[in-house]
């Protein structure tokens, strides 16, 4: 079972959630899950099959480079964060 | 650069080769572009090349200043215990959206563990040149809030300021805002050093003088990086890499792979090449390419390990697991024959020809980096002038790989920071025209505004690195403002909370003109 930790602005989604347990293997499958129980979050984090680019997705506290792809373990933690720059 | 001008001209990547070239550094105004494709246009249609320059008053103007902001910050306390902060940022974006106010929310409490948050950040689009990448974008104005009202906070509390920070300090395992557990960080340690440092115990004195602190974080970036390492028959070795070297990441990447082929610093030969030379490398950028291309000189140096442990024992006749290398010396494990490195070099061309390694990776393992500052000033109430009597950085450096240019990269941060602090501003006319276009009417520090920077390096190890590299160029630059302005109210009694802290506002506000 993987969790995701629902950012705030899409809590409202998840009636006030701030995580959810679903079985999943990789991020997309983790958001199509998610996207069952909250009607509509999958369409505000993915855009054209793709993650949208002010977003990145980090599992277990490391940004997730293959991003929908990823694959996750047993027990991974989700978070969906805002993509960075550095200067 | 190579994908966003093949982007903007709508041409295969492989039409596009980028030479880097040598700059003092990047500070995040390099990160975007814009001439390069219309230099490479006009190249097109004339056949030569083509070299546009801009003038200084064209960078101020047209590539990007950081986010103009305003920031409402509200913090609570039980005891010396920081209970909760409630805040909203607003970051300008300029004519589109993108701000750093992302960036800003996410690095604001990363110092502390506190429970109970609510942040609401706002990006806003204004009629105005876009903003750009500034060193820590979006971090050192957030910190410059929080900072000054943790500041009130302890003062309200009657806790010293730094062992307020130490009590609240975020450690392994804290969640960020964002919902992710840090891994192990050094805040804790940095303003225990504060605390411990000459500096912080020596008592400031005298009418007008203060001392502040305050602490600041930046992420590392990890991303792509690529390198390949050839090793010369002399013994000597080639690293190619392809990270556009902005402040010294050279020498450190060389260092780094001495390290770990066991050999003198004096016998790499770095150098940085065009894309069309060497696999992708992402910017240099975002306090990542230390760690990350370091990351792969690394795994480059281990696989020329690899090939010099395979290449003595097919010399022996013994099974590669009878074979180990350590400090440069492959020796067998049977009965303790050895080559050096030099030995290895010599004998690679009836060995299976030439050695070499590379390394291709999205950097994992990333840290964070933490600074703690103090500073002493001195206000003149009767010019304004503000005057930096003594600055202390400490930082969590992870390990220094190499020490001096780790020193450099915190005091350039510090003097950017004061600048921010007591005078840099661009000042824009009611249509959103910049009218100080120059460094005659653009205040920035010089060397006669500030004294030697004192650092302490921490080095709390990065467990993701393989030697615990963290990213130390942005962090330096975003605990300066809240520093000075708490120092300044330490000296004044007054609280400043808008930058930059001139002459004319601090006159104005010690003589109840404003």
């Amino acid at each position: 079972m993987a969790r995701i930790v629902i950012p705030a602005a899409l809590r409202n989604l998840c009636g006030g959630s701030q995580e959810l347990d679903v079985p999943a293997a990789t991020v997309d499958e983790l958001l199509r899950a998610v996207d069952a129980r909250c009607p509509g979050f999958y369409a505000r984090v993915v855009e054209d099959g793709r993650l949208r680019p002010e977003l990145a997705f980090a599992v277990d506290g490391e940004i997730a480079p293959l991003a929908l792809h990823d694959a996750l373990g047993p027990a991974a933690e989700v978070t969906i964060v805002p993509a960075l720059g550095g200067g | 650069m190579r994908n966003l001008v093949a982007e903007v001209l709508k041409k295969p990547i492989a039409q596009v080769k980028v030479v880097p070239m040598e700059i003092g550094g990047g500070f995040g105004g390099k990160l975007p572009i814009y001439l390069d494709p219309v230099a490479a246009l006009l190249s097109k249609k004339s056949g030569r090349p083509v070299k546009i320059v801009m003038s200084r008053t064209e960078v101020f103007e047209a590539t990007g200043p950081t986010s103009g902001t305003v920031i409402r910050v509200k913090a609570a306390a039980k005891g010396d215990r920081l209970t909760a902060v409630r805040a909203s940022l607003f970051y300008e974006a300029g004519a589109f959206p993108g701000s750093s106010v992302g960036a800003g929310s996410m690095t604001m409490l990363a110092p502390y563990d506190v429970e109970n948050f609510e942040l609401h950040a706002y990006d806003v689009v204004v009629n105005k040149p876009k903003t750009a990448a500034y060193r820590a974008p979006g971090a050192p104005a957030a910190a410059f809030a929080i900072e000054s009202v943790i500041d009130e906070l302890a003062r309200h509390q009657k806790v010293d300021p730094l062992v307020f920070r130490k009590v609240n300090s975020a450690r392994k395992g804290t969640k960020m805002v964002n919902g992710i557990a840090f891994p192990r960080i050094g805040h804790e340690e940095c303003v225990e050093a504060a605390l411990n440092s000459d500096h912080y115990r020596s008592p400031i004195e005298g009418p007008y003088r203060g001392r502040g602190v305050a602490s600041g974080y930046w992420f590392n970036g990890g991303m792509q990086s690529s390198v390949v390492v050839a090793v010369n028959t002399d013994g000597t070795v080639n690293l190619v890499e392809g990270s556009t070297d902005i402040g010294g990441t050279r020498a450190s990447l060389a260092m780094q792979l001495a390290e770990t082929l066991g050999i003198p610093y004096e016998d790499i030969r770095p150098s940085v090449v065009d894309t069309d030379s060497i696999g992708h490398n992402d910017v240099t950028g975002g306090s990542r390419t230390t760690f990350a291309t370091g990351m792969a000189v690394y795994e480059a140096g281990m696989a020329v390990r690899r090939e010099m442990i395979a290449r003595a024992a097919k010399l022996w006749g013994l099974p590669e697991d009878d074979v180990e290398y350590a400090d440069g010396v492959v020796r067998s494990k049977k009965d303790g024959r050895q080559f050096t490195f030099k030995e290895i070099a010599a004998q690679s061309a009836r060995t299976g020809g030439p050695i070499t390694g590379k390394a291709s990776l999205v950097a994992r393992g990333v840290g964070g980096a933490y600074g703690t500052h103090i500073v002493d000033v001195e206000v003149d109430p009767e010019t304004g002038k503000v005057t930096i009597l003594r600055y202390t950085a400490v930082q969590d450096v992870g390990t220094a790989i190499h020490p001096s240019y780790v020193e450099g990269q915190i005091q350039g941060g510090v003097v950017q920071g004061i600048g921010w602090a007591l005078n840099e501003e661009y000042v824009f006319d009611d249509e959103g025209r910049m009218v100080n276009s120059s460094f005659l009417d653009y205040r920035m520090p010089t060397a006669l505004d500030v004294p030697m920077i004192d650092t302490i390096l921490v080095e709390v190890p990065n467990p993701g690195h393989p030697y615990g590299v963290r990213g130390v160029g942005e962090v330096p630059i975003v605990p300066p403002l809240a520093a000075i302005a708490n120092a300044i109210y330490d000296a004044t009694g007054h609280r400043f909370t808008e930058l930059p802290m001139s002459p004319r506002r601090i006159v104005e506000a010690l003589n109840g003109l404003a």
